[in-house]
């Protein structure tokens, strides 16, 4: 534009100069000056162009400036967007959830407490550990409506069930009156019959100071003891101990309730506390069982530990002959009766459930307490014995248990205890009769006039070591059995008896189980005639072993004691052996004595071992 | 000792047979109970199954064992009964599908025992040899008894039989070996082992335990050592120097198998050469079954809970447990209520 002006400019200069020429040249200038005129029509278009364009450039100039001003304003918010949301981002990393001190399970744990969750599990390596946590918060929050839900109706049905009791007492305290009169009004009869119901019941004011699983137990054994009073099994249960102390103590509790120190200084070692903790309550429960002929009793110290929740029984034995009270291995026995009294149950743990942590919180463990309660001869915590007292109990195998049925539970207990006992004091004397050869004669001989022509000559206790110097079928098959009661909770007791007929000699080796009557006595049997006949390289002699250990309880007649039964059984097999064996040697030692019909039958040459009584005629048969 | 240890401890194993379909083996103890034993396993060289326990009851004596088409053929006390076994289920009848009483005699005292079988696979007859002395001849077909062979004067350890012949051969208590032929009454003739000086035992008695026949030999032992005897001249070229008492013999393609109360079980030649001495934990072999077809397997069983297998007849392949390895085994419960 500027060079068409500054060209018309020089065209406009150009014609004046021509003009101003002409004029002072004194020419004719009219044509000229109308030329220069139409040039000033150019240059005033030139000039409204110019104007014009100055316009629209103003007019463009104003939209950019528009538009920066409308850029910056975005930038500015921009910018101001960014610094909120820094500080947003900062007030997010220090926001604190709520959930974070919640406690939460595993997945797993979840999907079997609650099992319509676990539906999604097909794509966890996906899932961010964020969501992982939402889902468990998630489930977290099901539980706890569930356990909630689970309270509420628990709740509900201890509110029935507390209203109930309150009915059932309002009900029983509406008799009382009537039973008063009616009981008045049978005084009469009373003094007539000689009955004293008044008298029985008023218990002792010792009792209520009694531990409540003890009293409960306690009053059990009571009711029990007045139904047996003529059973054959007779108990007799007492509480030992003062109700002063018993007062004290109660006192001394509650005092330490208080907040009161108690006079006791914190010793360090462990000893000393656990000599603190389990301080013996000073009350506790003795039973006394009877055997069947009154000679013997044995003791069961019963003591309740607050500490542990649990009872414990400790269990003695006496005698009231004085012959037998010095004789050695007769009291062993009672604690193999109350360890093998029920499966599983050894009293090695406490059975208590939780017992483990509340034991943590003191520093103890539950070993040291039963290693303490053991030397100081306080017994075990079986979990028979938590049954009785109404404790519920978790057993090895998580099993939980809250006996309900005290009575029957109680009754079977002391049942058991009494049998078994019974059993183990007929064994022991059995075999004290065998070592100091005083054997009952007269009944021996009632059953086995005649019978028996070898004899026993030696029962003496031997080593475990000795015994598994035997080798028998019999051992091996008992050896590798693991199932069923832990093998290793099962003691034994070892006795070696030579019986010694003519030129031959028979060594049985006898292991005695201590979960007997369970486990019957087994017998491993040796002859040494002709060479040494055992149960691996003789069948007769294997069959004569099976005649012996095949002896159950069942097959016992009555006032047969077992072990005498299976020495007979083993005697007279020791004899048949001889007899049917010495038929066939070349020097005829042994002569059949025994009334049998065949020396042997079936293929594997079975001889007579057994023998079959009818009346007085007695036999052998196979 | 516990009832199931006394069971593993004392189990005595009598009989054993296989059946029709070589698929099954069956053994019977004196407990009692029959086990099943199932051979595809093994011959798939895979370790063998679990075995299935059919009881019979405690007062049952499972003495000998024979198979007859779907039959299971059990020889107990003083009778002989079947028993139906179904292949596919694997289940054997606890009813029985019949049974043969054994007649008492008039003398007799006891039950006779059903000790032996011979099952003759022509007239579908099956020869049981009994405690009283005596073999009956039991058609399958309708379970009469065909005729009784008498005149062994103590009970009969062992029956088998020549199809081909016709002839039944006898081992006994009473020491003999006697042959015994459809068309007579009396024993054809027979062999007392004992009386052969170089063959008796004093020790051991005189008494025949095991009987096997071929074509031409006979093979017996028992009480005196086992030999083998020339059917037509009633000779013993050869006997074997087996130290024990002898329960099993039997001719093994072409060798002998001899078996009893010994710790080993022993192969022999013809000639009483030893090929074989093969440890077994029997305390005495009673039984000893074989095949050769669909594939070889020999099973040894006596008194103790295994039974042996030898699938070459000369080594011990593997031994299988009997109690203690049985399907669906019930735990004996302690019956509280007779000692609490």
């Amino acid at each position: 534009m500027d060079q068409i002006l500054s060209k018309q400019f020089a065209d406009l200069r150009e014609a004046i100069d021509e003009i101003q020429r002409l004029k002072s040249a004194g020419q004719h200038v009219e044509v000229k000056r109308s030329a220069a005129a139409l040039m000033f029509v150019a240059l005033k278009h030139s000039n409204r162009e110019v104007k014009r364009n100055i316009k629209s450039g103003r007019d463009e100039l104003h939209a950019e400036k528009l538009k920066v001003d409308m850029s910056r304003l975005q930038l500015q918010s921009l910018l101001y967007d960014v610094s909120h949301l820094k500080k947003e981002i900062i007030k997010c990393q220090k926001f604190k959830s709520r959930d974070s001190h919640l406690e939460l399970l595993s997945d797993e744990e979840y999907a079997s407490k609650l099992p319509s969750s676990a539906t999604n599990g097909d794509d966890k390596s996906e899932v961010s550990s964020h969501s992982k946590h939402l889902h468990r918060l998630e489930c977290e929050l099901r539980l706890r409506k569930d356990l909630d839900n689970q309270y509420k109706s628990l709740l509900t049905a201890k509110q029935d069930l507390l209203q109930e009791n309150l009915n059932q007492t309002q009900r029983y305290g509406s008799f009382a009156p009537a039973l008063r009169t009616l009981m008045d009004s049978t005084k009469p009869l009373h003094d007539a019959l000689q009955l004293t119901l008044d008298v029985d019941w008023k218990l002792s004011a010792v009792y209520k100071y009694l531990p409540k699983p003890l009293y409960i137990l306690f009053i059990n054994l009571q009711s029990l003891q007045r139904i047996n009073s003529d059973a054959p099994n007779k108990f007799h249960s007492e509480v030992v101990g003062f109700e002063n102390e018993a007062h004290m103590q109660e006192l001394l509790a509650a005092k330490q309730k208080l907040g009161f120190p108690v006079e006791n200084g914190e010793n360090g070692s462990s000893e000393n506390i656990l000599e603190r903790l389990l301080d013996p309550f000073p009350l506790h429960i003795r039973i006394t069982i009877f055997t069947s002929d009154n000679l013997h009793q044995m003791e069961l110290v019963i003591r309740y530990w607050g500490l542990l929740k649990c009872a414990t029984v400790q269990a003695q034995f006496s005698s009231n002959l004085a012959a037998s009270a010095n004789a050695p291995g007769d009291t062993s026995f009672v604690h193999d009766i109350l360890r093998h009294l029920y499966p599983n149950d050894f009293g090695n743990e406490i059975p208590i459930p939780g017992i483990q942590c509340e034991l943590q919180n003191l520093n103890l463990t539950a070993d040291e307490c039963l290693k303490h309660l053991e030397k100081n001869n306080f017994g075990k915590p079986f979990c028979w014995l938590q049954n009785m007292c109404s404790i519920p109990t978790v057993n090895t195998a998580n099993e939980y248990v809250h006996e309900l049925n005290l009575n029957k539970c109680t009754r079977e207990a002391i049942a058991r205890i009494s049998k078994r006992c019974q059993s183990w004091v007929e064994l022991s004397q059995q075999i004290r009769g065998l070592t100091y050869k005083d054997i009952d004669l007269d009944t021996l001989k009632e059953n086995t006039a005649g019978i028996l022509s070898g004899s026993l000559v030696q029962w003496t206790a031997i080593t475990p070591e000795d015994f598994q110097a035997q080798s028998s079928d019999a051992l091996n098959s008992i050896s590798d059995d693991s199932t069923g009661e832990s093998s290793n909770e099962v003691t034994h007791t070892f006795y070696r008896a030579v019986i010694v007929r003519g030129s031959a000699k028979m060594e049985c080796f006898i292991k005695i189980f201590s979960n007997y009557p369970l486990e019957m006595p087994l017998w491993i049997l040796c002859i040494h005639w002709n060479g040494c006949h055992t149960s691996k390289n003789s069948s007769a002699i294997k069959m004569m072993e099976y005649w012996t250990n095949s002896l159950r309880v069942e097959d016992l007649e009555p006032n047969h004691q077992f072990l005498f039964t299976q020495l007979f059984r083993t005697i007279y097999s020791f004899d048949i052996f001889l007899e049917t064996e010495g038929s066939t040697q070349t020097t005829l030692e042994y002569n059949k004595e025994k009334p049998y019909l065949n020396p042997f039958t079936k293929r594997i040459r079975l001889r007579p071992y057994k023998y079959t009584k009818k009346g007085s005629v007695y036999a052998f048969k196979q | 000792m516990k009832q199931r240890d006394l069971k593993r401890a004392y189990n005595n194993v009598l009989a054993q047979t296989f059946s029709t379909s070589r698929r099954h083996l069956f053994a019977g103890n004196l407990f009692g109970d029959i086990f099943v034993l199932s051979l595809k396993e093994l011959y798939n060289e895979e370790p063998p199954g679990q075995l299935k326990l059919f009881p019979q009851g405690d007062k049952v004596d499972v003495n000998c064992l024979a198979f007859y088409k779907d039959f299971l053929i059990v020889g107990s006390v003083g009778l002989v009964y079947g028993l139906k076994w179904n292949e596919e289920t694997e289940v054997l009848d606890s009813k029985r599908a019949w049974e043969v009483k054994i007649p008492i005699q008039v003398d007799a005292v006891e039950v006779p025992d059903v000790n032996s079988f011979w099952l003759c696979q022509n007239t579908n007859s099956l020869y049981a040899g009994c405690g009283d002395c005596t073999i009956y001849q039991i058609t399958l077909e309708d379970g009469r008894i065909l005729r009784d062979f008498s005149g062994h004067t103590d009970y009969i350890h062992c029956v088998v039989g020549n199809s081909s012949s016709g002839c039944i051969y006898t081992g006994s208590e009473d020491g003999t070996v006697r042959i015994w032929s459809h068309k007579q009454k009396e024993q054809v003739s027979q062999i007392e082992p004992h009386r052969k000086c170089d063959l008796t035992r004093t020790d051991c008695g005189k008494w025949i335990g095991a009987v096997d026949v071929n074509d031409e030999w006979l093979l017996c032992g028992g009480g005196p050592y086992p030999s083998i005897w020339h059917l037509r001249s009633l000779r013993s070229p050869q006997d074997f120097g087996f130290p024990a008492r002898v329960h099993v013999c039997n001719f093994v393609d072409d060798s002998v198998l001899i078996a009893g109360e010994h710790d080993h079980i022993e192969s022999y030649t013809i000639n009483g050469i030893l090929q074989a001495n093969i440890p077994v934990e029997h305390t005495a072999c009673y039984s000893a079954i074989w095949q050769t077809e669909p594939f070889k397997f020999m099973s040894v069983a006596g008194f103790s809970n295994k039974l042996h297998i030898l699938k070459d007849f000369r080594f011990l392949d593997s031994k299988i447990t009997l109690y203690g390895n049985v399907e669906n085994e019930k735990e004996e419960i302690e019956d509280n209520k007779i000692y609490y």
